[in-house]
């Protein structure tokens, strides 16, 4: 079938099978790997994605159900010049990121927490990334990466 | 070749007419989490997949003559988010939230649970405790049954063939009420439910058991109101004795259904600690 979909604030069409995830679609047909296959049964959150803004497993989405609707993949979270945003310095900053397979689930994971909420407790950090497993990290520097870019988004907002 | 179509409807009366087309095994599509696991081990389970996530009339949440009436597209966030179900069934909210992770909750459908009817879907004790009812539509017309009723045992219910679950529904309870839903699982966020428990009750004027429901999830074969349990209960004043005395009704309750497994082991002391505590959350004990 073709998909048309708004794939990290563009317009794209594609011809695919009608029978595959999205994840499928955005890595195969799409040739955006920056979302990553873990699990492929909803238990990793390494392929999370926002659709029409919600954090979702793209594994567990089917690429038909997407379409005509907005998707942000990892490869659409950074500055306009395309380098790494606050969010993602602040995991680089606070080693939050080891092998780095789990960071594109992770940080859309975070902007999917901040935007709904912009001042999470430690806890409910912890609640939102309760669906992305981590080998590497012990989550710690996770929360503090996530809890540092809600502070200091807060004081820009403050300042501007 | 593709497996299987996918089809979007934008109305319920298209649901309809692409579920029943003749010649094609169809199913309706909500959420897709719990079909994407199915699909994996079976490509080739139906030849068309209706998407019915995007109705708008099946993901309202309202309330009509006395009834909280949600779609059964609402996803597990939009329940638990919905402030009419805040305020009349706690029980509820909490049953949704337990589910998965935000991930598995932005898509996750409350009907989707009730037709799939898992051994573990959590919502359902919550809303059998809530005497909730489905409204099904089918080719012949509409038809409505509790959900009790509806899911007769793990995977099965009485959804006919070509027949669409529209929403869930409960009366709101009486004013003073309370509910609350407890789940013993193992990793938070994904454990699928082990052990499940929703209760409602309500004091009369003098601090008495006016009203009282309880219901356990994946502990007995098929999940109903505990009416020994229930009737144990009334008309007493609560007290941490009579809880201990509930709790060991509900274990020999689930004896009593299901007998006695591999499992009971762990499932007696949990079930019985998880009774006893969310007695007193619904009772709360008179200030000493
Ligand atoms: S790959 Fe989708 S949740 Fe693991
Ligand atoms: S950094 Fe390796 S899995 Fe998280």
């Amino acid at each position: 079938m073709k998909y048309s979909l708004l794939l990290n604030n563009q317009r794209v069409e594609v011809e695919a099978p009608g029978d595959i995830s999205l994840l499928k679609l955005l890595r195969e047909y799409l040739h955006l790997t920056g979302t990553k296959e873990g699990c492929d049964v909803g238990e990793c959150g390494a392929c999370s994605v926002l659709l029409d803004g919600k954090l979702v497993n793209s594994c567990m989405v089917l690429a038909a159900q997407a379409a005509d609707r907005e998707v942000i993949t990892i490869e659409g979270v950074c500055l306009p010049d395309g380098s790494p945003n606050d969010l993602q310095q602040a995991f680089i900053r606070y080693g939050a990121v080891q092998c780095g397979f789990c960071t594109p689930g992770m940080i859309l994971a975070g902007e999917a927490l901040l935007a709904d909420n912009p001042q999470p407790t430690r806890t409910e950090i912890r609640e939102a990334i309760a669906g992305n497993l981590c080998r590497c990290t012990g989550y710690q520097q996770i929360v503090d990466a996530i809890e540092q870019t809600s502070l200091s988004r807060k004081e820009k907002k403050g300042h501007a | 070749m593709e497996s299987f179509e996918t089809i979007r409807a934008t109305s319920v009366s298209e649901a309809m007419t692409l579920l029943n087309e003749p010649g094609l095994r169809s199913r309706a599509l909500a959420g897709a989490t719990d079909i994407m696991l199915l699909l994996r081990h079976d490509p080739h389970y139906c030849d068309r997949l209706v998407d019915i996530s995007l109705i708008p009339e099946l993901r309202k949440i309202e309330e009509q003559n006395g009834r909280v009436i949600i779609g059964a597209a609402a996803t597990f966030n939009e329940v638990m988010e919905s402030p009419l179900v805040q305020q009349t069934a706690p029980a509820l909210v909490q049953a949704c939230h337990s589910v998965g992770a935000v991930q598995i909750r932005n898509m996750g459908t409350l009907g989707g649970n009730v037709v799939n009817a898992a051994a573990c879907a959590d919502s359902l004790p919550a809303l059998i405790c809530l005497d909730a009812s489905t409204s099904i539509l089918t080719p012949a017309g509409g038809q409505s049954m509790p959900v009790s009723r509806f899911v007769t045992r793990p995977n099965h219910t009485l959804l006919p063939s070509g027949g669409l679950l529209l929403s869930l529904s409960y009366p709101i309870p009486a004013s003073g009420s309370r509910s609350a839903f407890l789940k013993l699982g193992r990793r938070n966020a994904m454990a699928i439910s082990r052990l499940t428990v929703a209760a409602l009750g309500r004091l009369n004027d003098d601090g008495r058991i006016a009203e009282a429901r309880l219901v356990t999830g994946s502990a007995t074969p098929s999940i109903e109101r505990l009416a020994a349990v229930e009737e144990l209960l009334l008309g007493e004043a609560p007290s941490d004795l009579l809880f201990n005395l509930a709790a060991r009704a509900t274990v020999a309750e689930m004896l009593r259904l299901s007998g006695r497994r591999w499992s009971s082991e762990y499932k007696i002391p949990a079930l019985e600690a998880m009774t006893a505590r969310i007695l007193g959350q619904v009772f709360p004990l008179a200030a000493a």
